[in-house]
């Protein structure tokens, strides 16, 4: 602490405490490498697991695995009647001693198994249409 | 003491993970009723759930996800088991609301006096044998 005199006139009184004698600066980065540690422990803690290389990619992908609800709210909605329309069309009775009659089989079995998935649905609604030559 | 922290942080990271599937869900069928192609409001919300359908993994008093459809009448029964049945279908979609601790599934309309409940359990394909 000093003050400065200069022609009578008292300025000012400065108090000046260096960043690192003080305990808090101390207190604080102590913290600071707490968290970092903490930080780097829950990045890296899946590696302390010995699986195979697909085993733990597979376990890193479920991490992230989305559920869409977009594609989940067109199936409650439209999966049923697109589904209707399906069977109808590609039932494989409609190609009875026709050259596509297996290929019809085929396209109607994936129907019955993915009953109310709408975009399985407009995928196999794609193929009829190249394959069986359908009209919707 | 570490261990105690690290178990506190992954509770606060499931149940974030818990609002944000319902969050998605909501978002989504808000869309769906916006952009005209679904006749009817669905919005998800979390429930106490049934009791019997408990599981090992149940949330206390979290356990049912409710689907409340804002139709402008009252469903029918098949109307609402058609929206549970799609639910239900999804296996990865029942896999995680096992795992988030959900138990039960629930569908109701805001007019009527019908609803429906599944025990996810029964849809999950679990207790195969371990190959």
């Amino acid at each position: 602490m000093y003050n400065i005199l200069q022609g009578g006139v008292k300025l000012i009184s400065l108090e000046k405490v260096s960043n690192y004698q003080s305990i808090i600066f101390w207190i604080a980065l102590v913290e600071f490498l707490i968290i970092l540690f903490l930080l780097y422990k829950l990045k890296f803690k899946t590696k302390i697991n010995r699986l195979s290389e697909f085993e733990s990619k597979s376990l890193n992908d479920s991490k992230d695995t989305k559920i869409d609800m977009d594609s989940l709210m067109s199936s409650i909605h439209n999966a049923k009647p697109l589904y209707k329309e399906l069977t109808k069309k590609c039932h494989p009775d409609r190609f009875i001693n026709n050259s596509k009659q297996k290929i019809a089989e085929s396209i109607f079995q994936e129907i019955s198994e993915s009953e109310r998935d709408f975009e399985k649905l407009t995928l196999l609604k794609i193929r009829a249409i190249e394959e069986l030559n359908v009209t919707f | 003491m570490w261990h105690k922290i690290m178990v506190i942080s992954e509770w606060f990271g499931e149940m974030g993970e818990r609002y944000k599937l319902v969050k998605d869900f909501n978002r989504a069928g808000k869309n769906a009723y916006i952009a005209g192609f679904a006749p009817t409001l669905l919005e998800a919300k979390i429930t106490s759930g049934e009791t019997s359908n408990r599981h090992a993994f149940s949330k206390w008093m979290g356990g049912g996800f409710r689907i409340k459809a804002l139709s402008g009448k009252a469903l029918s029964n098949s109307e609402l088991i058609e929206v549970g049945r799609v639910v239900l279908d999804n296996d990865a979609l029942v896999r995680k609301l096992i795992s988030l601790g959900w138990d039960t599934l629930e569908v109701h309309d805001n007019t009527g006096f019908n609803g429906c409940k599944w025990k996810l359990m029964d849809f999950s394909n679990l207790g195969g044998i371990l190959k």
